[in-house]
Parts: C-alpha cells; structure tokens; sequence
C-alpha cells in the first residue's frame, strides 16, 4: 500500500560494502571476490536496489590500503566514480558517496558532487567524514591524523565552504539567450570569498546550480563532536546503535540539538546502520548466519577488534572477556569513537568473549546484526521507526548482492503491507526521497555583483 | 605493427567554437547534460575513434557571459561515458598543482577498472590564477614551481599505480587467505612537494597502467613529455611548428632514454566542415555571428598576442612591432608563441590567423576531402601519430567528421574500419609499461 500523504514513511539506503559487510562474505558460495573491484557488482546492487524502490545506495570510504586486505576486501574504487558509472544505468535510485573531509579540498570535492548531481539529474549525496589513523595521514604528508576536535572544525569549516560553493550560481543564471548571444548573466553568478581558519576559497563554482540547489548532504558520526557536526549541517545521518535505548537516545540528541540551532528537526533523516542476514524462515535465516560467522577469518577479526580497542591483539584472548584493565574510556579514542562505544557497551552488556563479540558484529566494526525471518526484521525496523530511534535505516546486507536480493524479495513486501514503505518512487531526486526540501540559494558573502570576464 | 592514424575528441561543452551553443540544435544547459556528452561519445566509439578526451581548469574561465566551456568534473563526467560506452577511450585531465597525488591516482585508476582498461590521465600543472585563488593560494606558483611538483607528481602517481602485483590478489576462498601483502608495494615516497606512503587500494590496471597523457608546450612541458608522456596533446599550428615541436620532444625524451617513436603525438586539430567550401565558410561565419565581437575569433587572437582588438585592423597583416610581445601573463606561453611563429610565417591578418587557430589550436575549413587530405598529408609525411579533435560545434561537428572524413581515411587505408583492441593502449598500440617495482632501486614493502 501507499503511505498516506503526511504520514511518516521509511527511508532505506543499502550500503555496498564490498563483497558484503560480513568479513567472510567474499568466502560464502554465493558471494564474489573481486566485487571491490567491479563495477558490474555495484551496478547489479543498484538495479536490485532500484528495483525495490529504496532511497539510495551509500558508498563508504577511507584512502587507504591496510594489511586487513591479506584477510578480506577492503575500500578500493573510489566512491564516486562507482557512482557516476551507477548513474548511468539508473534513474531513480539515490547516489550517496562518502568523501574525506581531511584529505580534500572544498573546491574539488564541491565540483565532484555537483557534477554527480547534474549527471543523475538530481540524486546526489556527499557523506562528509573526517578520516582517522596514521595510516592514511601517511597517505597525505601527515605522521599521524589531527586530534578528533581538529578534525571536526576542519569538517565543519569544510561542508559549509562546500555549501557556499554550491549556491554560487543563482538558480536563474543560466539565460541562453542565442539571439542577443547572452549565454549567462554574470551577476547572478557570486564569488564566495571564503577566509576561514583551514581555507581559502575564492569561487565562484564554474557549474550551474545542480537540479537538487545542494547535493543531500550527510554525515557519520556518533562522537559528541559528530552529533554537533549533524545537527549544525546535516540533512541525513547515518549512526551506530545496538540496543533501542542507544538508538533513541542518539536520535533524540541529534535532533532536539539541531533544534536547539534553530533547525527544523524533520529536517534531518537519521539512519542507523543495520546488517541483514535473511532467509524465508527463522530457522534458514539463523543457519546462514552461523555459517557466515564460521567465514570470518579469526585473525582478521581479533586484529581488527585490538585496534578499535587501542589494545595488543596479543592481549585478547578469543575464549576470554575483553582485557577490561587495559582499555581506556571512549573520550581518549582519537580514532572511531562511536564504534568503540558501541562494542564496548555490547560486550560488556553480555559479557561476550572476544570471539563471540567477532561473531556477533559479523567482523564488521560495530553496527547492529539481525538475522531472522521477514517478520522479525521488518519487527524490529517497525519497533525502532516507531519508537523514534530511526527514521529508517542504512541496510547492510550479509553478502552481496544476494543478501540485498533476498531481502527485496521477502522483507520489502512485509514493510509494504504494514504501510511502512513506499510502492513507488513519488519523486525524481534524492530530496524528494527523503522528503527534503529543496534549499533557497544563502548568500554568505556581501553580494558584490562581479563581473566574471577574465 | 604498422603505424596508425590515432584521433582522440576533446568534449569542449558544445564546441570549441565559442558561438557554438547559438547554433539551432542542443539546449543551453548541454554543457552540462549527460545526454548531450553521451551522444558525443556514442559517435566518437560509432567512428572507432580512440577515445573521448576532457580538459579540464578547477574554477569559472572564460566569459561565461558569452558562452560556455567544458565544465563538469571531468573524471565523473568520464566515468558515466564510460559506464554507456564499451570501447572508447576516456581520458581525463588532472590537475598535478590543486590535487593530492594519492587522491587523484586512486581516481584515474578506479576510471580504469571501471572501463575496463579505456582510462587515460592528461597531467597538467594549471597555470590559471583565478583556480589557484580556489585553492588557498593568492595566484599561481611560478612555473618552475609547477613543473618540479608536476614532475615529482607524475612519477609517484606511477609508483602508486603499481601498487599491486598481477598477482597480489589471491582470493583463495578455502585458505582465508584474500590479497597478499608481499605483493603489494608501498610508495614510501618522501620529496620536495609529497610524503606518501602507499601502498594504493587499488590492483594494477587491466591494461597495466593508465595511459600518461601530458599537454604542456612550453619547455618545462616538452621536458615532462619527454620525461613521462605516452601522448602529447598540444597546439601546433603549421608544418614548421610541428616539425620544431618534434625535434625538441625527441631530444627532450632522448634525455631520459626514451625514443619519440614511443610517444604519441596529437596535437589539436578543429574541422570546420561543410559539403562544399563556400557552406564551410558559412558555418563559420554564422558562429562568430552568433557571439559578439570580443568573443568572436579575432578578439581571442588579439588576446593571446596581446594586442587590444578595438584598436587592431582585423584585415591589415599583423606587423612585428604587434608579434613581438611580451605574452600576457594569464595565458600558457605555449599558445602566444605557436600563434606569432604561424602569423610570422605566413604574413597572416588577424582575420586570417583567427580562421587557421580557431579556439588556439589549428583549424581547417572545408569540405570532407580537404580535411581529410590535411590529416593524411600531416600523417604520412611523419609530422604527427594523430589528432586531439577539437570540433567547433557539437554534437554535429563530431557527426560529420565521423559520416563524411572518416570513410576517406578508411579508403586511404588511414584510419582502422574498427577497434581491434579493448584498452586505450590497445587503440593507441602502446606497450604495456614495466611495474616500478621491477625498476631498479625500487623498495619492497
């Protein structure tokens, strides 16, 4: 059925990761090894994506090459050349790529996602991260990444610059007047004269306003300093909760927060992220799972684990509680402070060993794994909309694309018949959506009337 | 293998001509509709042409009141040609002044995998002021500058490229075992502009690298080439031009131990065509027309000489005293000197010198057989491998040089009836390059 006008409706994006966000999925029989570096692989997720009506696919990303890839596929194609290739068979689906806010420059990246914008005509999205861990600042001239707080200013400085970029163009700047031979009118066209403490940004953008006014702008982060980030300039937001409680209270902060600035907090699309593992039945479904778990390589996930914890990975033992002794509290964490939050809270809920805690986040870094039938993943997606813990979610599918496949084939139809979600795209863009609007043009700088002519 | 005629396109929005977006035919905002390059790219591959070529320059230029320019990122841009394309080359042009080098590698060889091998990267070191002002900078670095970071640029895009052996990925499903990591090399680059440490994300291209493109023709740019280019894209306005430009190549090339033969030269070449000569004169009289006199052809010549067009008889051959400088400091030296050497030569008016440079690079207006008389002649007297296509006004400039030029050259045994290869190194019959690793002094991981 069709959500009835005004009523609150689901939002789901699918994240491709790679061959799947479980870290065995390249092993399963029906997952692929080289997906990371296929674009055919995306495409085919897309289309079963864009088949299923969903919101948008979402790309993660880090500009960096780790020793976990003896283990398991890790970032390779750039986000957004994946989804500029996307955009080309597609024509409805949102494109939302993640872009490091530490290691570009506002002008390139504003450019790159006007462009998507323009090439999808109007189903762009740019995730703004900022980018932990010495080993991609190594990557970038740096021996180590900023402190967390440096790199939050930086990223906020950086998505307001990129903003101003993309209103450069008043939305009538274009005239194309061939008999007078007036192409554009270049006092509607405004440099930026951006002077911030990271950046100097003259503009203007050489691209007309795109057809969404401003590419969605998203963020992740669950981090004090990510909640201020969201609040202040998101429009989606994709987070990390394991229990209802973690997930309302992050909703209730980032939204009474944006508020709080002055926003409307309908304004902001918060998206957990959540690992499906889904199958006809309870019983296939918790089969599957246990054989994904057998997948993931122990080594890979203990590494992996330390490293979130800032520990040894000597010092944790797999049939062991976490070493508790030596791991410090979560406002030390200059790397991933949500996921370490949320792990640590897990384990220490359940007094999970360091095996069972890999096992029960799927190797993966610390968003919410469910496994079961139709019903039960469309419950607990129904108990946290409704419940006010999420606007919809950010899916991550087991292994893909077939974990995307079977849950268009048996969860979205459940979702449908309890009037959760959409039968059809109502719009053309990514806004439409998310039922965002589509932003004025805000002047930041006096508006000088520039003649352009150089 | 024989030698082959290679033509690459370059997408200039909707011509090189700036009155072409007045023409009847694509909408105003074609410039930045995919539709529009699509359609430009499906002919470019419709005639086998090697590939689709984007300049690029980060910031608004031109007069943007007059007329559009090539606008949209170049590399997503490509990417979506790419992805509606099946055998055309897609080159990209990047910045080696307003980018990171672990960024931008990451990016051209993603191209590359996601087109299966057609990915090329034009290495420029942007002299435009206003994109320096985009960039933190107040204007640009002098050009010493630029070349020396575009030099140590290039070469650590190419270590990164070679990040990971043929055989680096394992993907042994039963062992567990994904990539291996003693066939994955770092960078460990330390130099004057970049640390970086690598190893790239990225395997090895599947036509072993992207292919190296480079554009500058001043002689920090001829010592680049030398130095790195597998193609050359440059203006080279007559005969005399092309023969000097060559010399200088070969001996810049030779400098490294590399032979000329190895570089593909293609310089940029506009057809203004019409089926007889008088419909090609018209054609280009009715785009500078279209725009008024500032942007028409003679005002841009008098720009790139220096000169101001209110006070410079358009008919009256240019003199010595106006040939003689200096360049305008907005504009690549390369393109101020190209133009006084042809005007020199030839004894041209500005009238004249703007109908044989339209845009800054050759133009030939004519019928079919005369420009195709001009690539075979420039061709086969070994001046040149090719044209960069520059057409003054698309997507019909593109239509009838593929229906009308190329059957001629297929005739003359020219030109390829079809693609022969899958990669744009296949299309332009170079090598396979040697990983660096394989280089000596090249570290492991």
């Amino acid at each position: 059925m069709t959500p009835s006008p005004g009523r609150r409706h689901l939002h789901l994006n699918v994240n491709i990761f790679q061959s799947g966000i479980f870290a065995g999925a390249w092993r399963a029989p029906d997952g692929d090894p080289r997906a990371a570096f296929s674009l055919d692989h995306y495409l085919t997720t897309a289309r079963i994506a864009e088949a299923a009506k969903l919101d948008a696919v979402f790309l993660a990303d880090t500009p960096v090459l780790t020793p976990d890839v003896a283990h398991r596929p890790e970032y390779a194609l750039e986000p957004t050349v994946i989804l500029a290739g996307i955009a080309a068979h597609t024509r409805r689906i949102g494109l939302i790529a993640t872009a490091s806010t530490s290691y570009n420059e506002p002008y390139n990246i504003a450019r790159r996602f006007a462009a998507l914008d323009h090439l999808s005509r109007g189903r762009a999205g740019f995730n703004a991260v900022t980018t932990a861990g010495p080993a991609a600042a190594r990557n970038f001239g740096l021996d180590q990444a900023p402190a967390h707080r440096d790199r939050y200013r930086r990223a906020a400085e950086f998505v307001e610059t990129v903003g101003e970029l993309w209103d450069s163009w008043d939305d009538d700047a274009l005239i194309g007047d061939a008999a007078r031979g007036v192409f554009a009118d270049p006092a509607r066209i405004h440099t930026i004269d951006h002077r911030g403490e990271f950046f100097r940004v003259r503009g203007p953008l050489n691209t007309p306003r795109s057809p969404q006014g401003r590419p969605v702008l998203v963020q992740a982060g669950g981090s004090p300093d990510g909640i201020e980030l969201a609040a202040a300039h998101a429009e989606a937001v994709f987070s990390a909760a394991q229990t209802l409680d973690e997930g309302t209270a992050y909703y209730r902060a980032v939204k009474s927060r944006a508020a709080a600035l002055g926003r409307d907090p309908e304004g902001i699309v918060v998206l957990p992220g959540l690992s499906t593992v889904v199958a006809a039945t309870r019983d296939e479904a918790l089969e599957r799972l246990n054989s994904l778990q057998d997948l993931i390589p122990l080594r890979y996930g203990l590494d992996r684990l330390a490293a979130l914890l800032g520990i040894d990975a000597d010092a944790l033992d797999p049939d062991a509680e976490l070493p508790w002794d030596l791991i410090g509290p979560a406002e030390d964490v200059q790397g991933l402070q949500t996921f370490f939050t949320v792990t640590t809270d897990l384990a220490r809920r359940e007094r999970l060993t360091a095996r069972q805690l890999i096992r029960r986040l799927g190797g993966g870094l610390g968003h919410r794994v469910v496994a079961g039938s139709p019903a039960d993943i469309a419950d607990t997606i129904e108990e946290w909309f409704t419940a006010g813990a999420a606007d919809g979610f950010n899916l991550m599918p087991d292994v893909l694309p077939s974990g995307l496949a079977a849950f268009a084939e048996h969860v979205v139809p459940e979702l449908r018949r309890r009037g959760l979600f959409r039968d059809d795209y109502a719009g053309a863009t990514l806004r439409d959506h998310f039922g965002l609007a589509r932003p004025p043009v805000v002047r930041h700088a006096p508006d000088t009337a520039e003649v352009l002519a150089r | 293998m024989t030698r082959q005629l290679s033509l690459l396109v370059n997408i200039t929005g909707v011509g090189a001509h700036p009155g072409a977006w007045t023409l009847p035919g694509p909408a105003p905002d074609a410039y930045v509709d995919p539709e529009h390059h699509l359609r430009v790219a499906r002919t470019a591959e419709r005639g086998a042409l090697d590939g689709v070529f984007l300049a690029d320059i980060p910031a608004l230029h031109g007069d943007i009141g007059q007329g559009p320019g090539q606008a949209l990122e170049p590399s997503m841009l490509l990417t979506y040609l790419a992805a509606a394309t099946e055998r055309v080359g897609v080159v990209f042009t990047g910045s080696t002044t307003f980018n990171e080098p672990y960024n931008l590698a990451r990016r051209v060889l993603s191209i590359d995998h996601a087109s299966r091998g057609r990915a090329g990267w034009n290495a420029v070191a942007t002299f435009f002021p206003g994109a320096a002002q985009n960039f933190g900078l107040d204007t640009v670095l002098d050009p010493d500058t630029r070349y020396r970071r575009a030099e140590e640029f290039i070469g650590l895009v190419h270590r990164l490229w070679d990040s990971w052996e043929d055989g680096a990925l394992i993907a042994d499903t039963d062992g567990a075992r994904f990539a291996d990591p003693g066939r994955i090399h770092s960078a460990d680059h330390s130099g004057e502009f970049f640390d970086v440490a690598g190893p790239l994300n990225v395997p090895r291209s599947p036509q072993g690298r992207p292919v190296q493109l480079q554009a500058g023709a001043s002689p920090q740019g001829v010592a680049l080439a030398g130095r790195f280019a597998e193609a050359v894209y440059t203006p080279l306005l007559d005969e005399e031009a092309a023969r000097g430009y060559r010399a200088r190549l070969a001996g810049q090339a030779r400098r490294y131990g590399r032979d000329v033969s190895g570089i593909r030269l293609l310089p940029g070449l506009t057809p203004v065509l019409g089926s007889t000569e008088d419909e090609a004169r018209a054609r280009f009289a009715a785009l500078e027309a279209g725009v008024r006199a500032d942007a028409r052809q003679t005002g841009r010549v008098a720009r790139t000489l220096g000169l101001d067009p209110a006070t410079t008889d358009p008919e009256a051959p240019l003199t010595e005293a106006q040939l003689s400088g200096p360049p305008p400091d907005r504009l690549p030296t390369g393109f101020f000197r190209t133009h006084v050497e042809i005007a020199r030569r030839e004894g041209l008016s500005l009238a004249g010198l703007a109908a044989r440079t339209i845009g800054g690079h050759r133009s030939v207006i004519g019928t079919p057989e005369q420009v195709a008389d001009d690539i075979t002649g420039w061709w086969s007297a070994g001046l040149v491998d090719g044209f960069t296509l520059l057409p003054d006004a698309l997507p019909d400039g593109l239509d009838t040089f593929v229906d009308h030029v190329v059957p001629i050259l297929r005739q003359r045994g020219v030109f390829r009836h079809g693609y022969t290869g899958t990669t744009l190194r296949d299309h332009l019959g170079l090598p396979v390059p040697a990983p660096s690793y394989e280089q000596k002094g090249a570290p492991a991981r």
